[in-house]
């Protein structure tokens, strides 16, 4: 039984999208593999500030962020893959050329983000008729690349935190031989650079059939207590070091050509947020596996 | 097995919405003065200055400078600084130092609440003072009329002002120094005036300490209009010399009005004497300025381009016209 079901789902890979996690429930097997390359754009011109949602992104007045994103997954073992995520983000603002002048700022920053390695690990399946649980560890260490997260105001566009991380998560997924499947996931992200540790949390619901797969997803992050709200009390112009918390929900999407070629797509926009720009995004990619 | 499938759901479920982010965790916190003006479109100008000027994350923290933590701000609107010609795009006129000084000069330590506005205050620029001035039903800093009071904030208290306070930090002859070298706009401005103080040796009378002067201060463009109607060169400062001195120094004395230093909501409309002997009539209040007349009518009535600038020894208001005695 278990065989079948995780065959029933072997077309299934991880999707991914700024934000979400770059692990999921589903486990290649030993040999296999997927290639994405994806592109991905989300535009905000809110943000929710502490105490209140405002219109206009500070200086900059909206943002849109583009990446191009490089993604692989490989099974070692049935029960423990490795995932790699390499993305080159474009963070653009609105500003006008006076006032980028006047600030000696600029409407862009782009490069390559963090590199993300994770590995997961299956502890243990339980098979009880047609439905499969799984209980999956994650371990995943993320290193960012050269940029520069510390310009000050100018670092509201900044790519990312400059923070190197550690993740520890735990997933619990559910399956069913129908293609119904469910999984939460629970992590906590431990960071240097003054950045705040986050507690991430995301469910993820889907049906998953031969020949297409569809999920729907409900994502969170609360920060720990240690960080600053921007323009509040304790900030110090240094971005990394603010308190970023999100609800996010969002749609992901896989169809396959072949066994070996598929495309991907989904979307994704914030529900509530602290310190993070209330942006709306969408992603398509194409899937090699092997 | 439903029940284990319905078990799992809800633990799955519970992670996820115990985590959320809600505003109920910080809605009811105060934003700070900085968070104001970033979130209020109608500070839109002052943001940008106070991003400019450097004062933005100082302004989003506890005053270390007071025992109570709080600053009080007079925010000039958008208004305020459109008066002057200035937006998110024009702030670039500006000298760096002298935004930051001016932006300081709206800045003072504690609250002060509206129901205080009584004595002259120190600001966070040296301690140079503000008075209030009470006009009607109405109440005003130096030149600048209060619209909104009490705006309380995390890290003190918000006023909203309808003109951005000038204050140079200098004596009267420093201060048209100041404009005069690039050190207010970036384009120098006042040249001829100071051209026309030197020319007449009046520098020293204009740097009395102990003086209180009323000085109206014609732009650049104002003595080449004279000049051009005088039929002589307008091209350079010194071209004012063309005119004799004693001339000159009649005419620089009749901008002057000794017996204090007004700022536009202390004057009203009448005549005012001059230190040159002439008689000054200022036209009606209207929106924060006055007109102001010589005694030959054959020249129009100048306006206040930038009015209310403070000196140390008295007020300084920029015209764009000379007032001929």
């Amino acid at each position: 039984m278990k065989n079948k079901i995780i065959s029933s789902l072997a077309i299934l890979l991880p999707f991914l999208a700024i934000a979400q996690s770059p692990v999921s429930g589903f486990m290649k097997k030993k040999g296999e593999g997927s290639v994405v390359v994806s592109y991905s754009a989300e535009k905000y011109d809110k943000v929710f500030l502490v105490p209140n949602e405002v219109d206009g992104v500070p200086v900059f007045n909206d943002v849109k962020i583009n990446s191009q994103s490089l993604y692989a997954e490989y099974g070692v073992t049935d029960n423990f893959n490795l995932v790699l995520n390499l993305p080159y983000i474009t963070a653009t603002g609105n500003a006008s050329d006076a006032v980028l002048t006047n600030l000696n700022f600029e409407n862009k920053r782009s490069g390559l983000q963090d590199l993300k390695i994770y590995g997961k690990y299956n502890f243990n399946s339980y098979v009880f008729g047609n439905n499969q649980l799984d209980f999956i560890g994650v371990l995943g260490v993320e290193k960012p690349m050269n940029y520069n997260a510390d310009e000050g105001l100018q670092s509201i566009i900044a790519i990312g935190d400059e923070a190197t991380k550690l993740n520890v998560s735990g997933i619990l997924m559910f399956k069913n031989k129908s293609g119904f499947f469910a999984s939460g996931q629970i992590g906590n992200t431990f960071k240097n650079n003054r950045v705040p540790n986050a507690l991430t949390t995301e469910l993820k619901t889907g049906f998953a059939a031969s020949k297409f797969y569809i999920d729907a997803f409900f994502a969170t992050q609360l920060n720990s207590s240690t960080g600053v709200d921007i323009l509040q009390p304790g900030f110090e112009g240094f971005f990394p070091a603010t308190k970023v918390n999100f609800t996010r929900v969002g749609l992901n999407a896989y169809f396959p050509f072949t066994k070996y070629i598929g495309l991907t797509g989904g979307a994704n926009t914030y529900l509530s947020g602290r310190n993070i720009g209330k942006s709306t995004g969408f992603y398509g990619g194409l899937v090699f596996n092997f | 097995m439903k029940n284990i499938k319905n078990i799992m759901l809800a633990v799955i479920a519970t992670t996820a919405i115990v985590s959320c982010e809600t505003n109920s965790t910080y809605e009811d916190q105060k934003p700070s003065i900085a968070n104001i003006a970033v979130t209020n479109a109608g500070f839109s100008t002052l943001e940008a200055a106070a991003v400019k000027g450097g004062v933005a994350v100082i302004l989003s923290n506890p005053n270390a400078g007071d025992p109570s933590g709080h600053f009080t701000v007079f925010a000039p609107t958008n208004d305020a600084f459109a008066r002057l010609g200035l937006n998110e795009d024009t702030l670039g006129v500006l000298n760096q130092t002298f935004l930051t000084n001016t932006l300081l000069y709206h800045v003072s330590n504690g609250d002060l609440m509206s129901g205080n506005f009584t004595m002259p205050t120190p600001s966070a620029l040296s301690g140079l003072t503000r008075r209030f001035v009470s006009r009607g039903a109405d109440k005003y800093i130096n030149g600048s009329k209060i619209v909104s009071t009490d705006i309380s904030a995390a890290n003190g208290t918000v006023h909203a002002i309808d003109k951005v306070m000038i204050a140079t930090g200098g004596n009267i002859v420093e201060s048209a120094l100041a404009v005069q070298s690039g050190g207010v706009f970036v384009q120098p401005e006042l040249t001829f005036l100071v051209e026309a103080v030197l020319y007449c040796n009046l520098q020293g009378i204009l740097s009395n300490p102990m003086a209180n002067y009323t000085v109206f201060a014609p732009t650049d463009e104002a003595f080449k209009k004279l000049l051009r109607a005088l039929n002589l060169n307008a091209n350079v400062p010194a071209d004012i010399r063309q005119v004799d001195v004693a001339t000159v120094t009649a005419v620089l004395a009749n901008h002057v009005i000794t017996s204090s230093g007004m700022f536009t909501s202390e004057m009203n409309e009448g005549t005012q004497a001059t230190f040159g002997g002439g008689i000054l009539t200022i036209g009606a209040y209207n929106n924060g300025v006055l007109t102001v007349d010589g005694a030959n009518t054959s020249f129009a009535p100048a306006n206040m381009a930038i009015p209310d600038v403070q000196a140390t020894n008295g007020v300084i208001h920029i015209i764009d016209n000379v007032l001929m005695p």
